[in-house]
């Protein structure tokens, strides 16, 4: 099997952690992706990836979406279609883990509230990059956040609601019981291991490959490639959290499991066809990101994959979104 | 996904009438109309069928500001709904394996053809009662379901007037 998810070199990370918004656009998504996984044996505390945001934040409107608009008005039709269904997904991902974060804030421990105060606004400013770049480049229009959004959910698969209408009921359980552990693995292995550490570090490259390799949408690239190193910070946050409620209570791995089971069921069908090859993809090269993916995600938090997962991970058809 | 409005036609069946639910019932074993299953690939269509006979649940769907009776409940054996009726919402929360509620304003938006995934990803209805996992592992087939029972043309009571 190809391989599709880069090791990365410790100068290369460390250069990547310093990076300003204005220096986005000459980083390579492949580094960002991989950077999720530097240290893995040894994942950084909460209030280390809280002092990395405050040193990695970014100003969403500092981003200049003008040669943006005239790439996009160039870019073949069928190109436009494939990113609309891909970047749709993002649009409104970014906005369902924005708004979903609230009740965790209740159970998790003292030293992650904090870190999860950077996450949420993290979220927050990623739906505004999709805002404006549907408002000023795709030209949707709206007077309020909701209206781009309305404006673009013709553009997603209707499977969207599988991964983030279980994430929105798995929420509101936990509203109204947020320190029931078996809740709060449910909720953390749907949030931060597939939406974000599986399902977005996967689907994000499709689009940000197309556009590093056509050289193409630079305000895009930077916007959303700054959106992925944000990603990795959860992502590490994530998965240390998933080690701490396993390491607490190993029988918890089951409920995992059956997360997981129950994602990977959601995840084999889609509602629409979706034409990867006009951004230079294919389906399977796809699934291949995403099993890869899955696969370093549970490396991570350091459990195994039963045989039954396997085989449906190899048979998966993925919402293309993520947040 | 129903375009259909909510009309005022008095020969049309109230939201959660007897009728209504009869309706349901009918709607949801018809499945979605050869118009309907144009816009989604086979391929959903053929999980959905796959996953059907697996579903055996009493489906409660309920508004729960509205006066009397206000919860459908959807006996469903082995993919078929079998049984309709509609009681108050503490019986339903009683026997449902699964219960989905909002508020009249959310029925009537869905009546009017408000999308039913929003309806889930903007919690207009939310599920109290039932395993979600075991839920959502046949959730296109209660999306579906649920688009279907939105077809049916139905009266709503009026929207509150603000003070």
């Amino acid at each position: 099997m190809m391989t599709l998810v880069h090791d990365l070199a410790a100068a290369d990370a460390a250069n990547l952690e310093s990076t300003d918004l204005a220096g986005m656009g000459s980083v390579d998504i492949d580094q960002v992706i991989a950077y999720v996984h530097v240290g893995t044996a040894k994942l950084p505390g909460y209030l280390e990836l809280y002092r990395r945001y405050l040193r990695q934040r970014w100003d969403v409107y500092d981003l200049d979406f003008e040669r943006d608009r005239s790439d996009w008005a160039a870019m073949a039709p069928e190109a436009r279609s494939t990113f609309l269904a891909i970047a749709s997904g993002f649009h409104h991902g970014e906005r369902q883990v924005e708004v979903e974060l609230g009740p965790l804030f209740m159970g998790i421990p003292e030293d992650y509230k904090i870190f999860l105060t950077s996450h949420l606004e993290d979220e927050a400013r990623h739906t505004v990059f999709f805002d404006r770049f549907y408002r000023e480049v795709v030209g949707v229009p709206g007077e309020t956040i909701l209206d781009v959004l309305d404006g673009s959910y013709q553009w997603i698969s209707e499977t969207f609601v599988g991964p983030f209408g279980l994430l929105s009921y798995l929420t509101d359980q936990l509203r109204r019981d947020p320190y029931n552990p078996t809740l709060l693995m449910r909720y953390a292995t749907t949030y931060m291991l597939w939406i974000e550490g599986v399902l977005a570090l996967s689907v994000m490259k499709i689009t940000l490959g197309y556009a590093r390799d056509q050289k193409v949408l630079p305000g895009y690239y930077a916007g959303f490639t700054a959106t992925c190193r944000d990603e990795a910070r959860h992502v590490q946050g994530g998965m240390r959290y998933i080690r701490e409620l396993l390491d607490q209570d190993p029988r918890l791995v089951s409920e995992l499991h059956e997360t997981l089971r129950t994602l990977l069921a959601l995840s084999s069908t889609s509602s629409r066809y979706v034409l990867y090859e006009p951004l230079g993809w294919s389906e399977d090269q796809v699934r291949h990101l995403i099993m890869e993916q899955f696969t370093k995600k549970m490396t991570m938090i350091g459990v195994d994959v039963p045989p039954d997962i396997k085989e449906m991970l190899a048979k998966i058809d993925p919402v293309l979104a993520g947040g | 996904m129903s375009t259909s409005e909510v009309t005022a036609d008095t020969a049309v069946a109230a939201l959660f009438s007897p009728a209504w639910a009869q309706a349901a019932l009918e709607a949801v074993n018809r499945g979605p109309s050869p118009a309907a299953r144009a816009k989604k690939i086979d391929r959903y269509w053929s999980w959905i069928d796959e996953v059907r006979p697996r579903v055996n649940a009493v489906w409660g769907l309920a508004a729960r500001d509205l006066e009397g009776p206000n919860c459908l409940l959807l006996t469903i054996e082995a993919g078929v709904v079998t049984r309709a009726e509609v009681v108050d919402l503490d019986d339903g929360r009683a026997r449902a394996t699964y219960l989905q509620v909002g508020d009249v304003d959310a029925w009537r938006q869905l009546a009017n053809g408000y999308d039913v995934g929003k309806a889930v990803m903007y919690r207009r209805l939310m599920l109290e009662e039932g395993d979600v996992l075991l839920f959502f592992r046949t959730a296109y087939f209660w999306t579906e379901s649920l688009a279907a029972i939105q077809e049916i043309p139905a009266t709503a009571p009026p929207a509150a007037v603000p003070a």
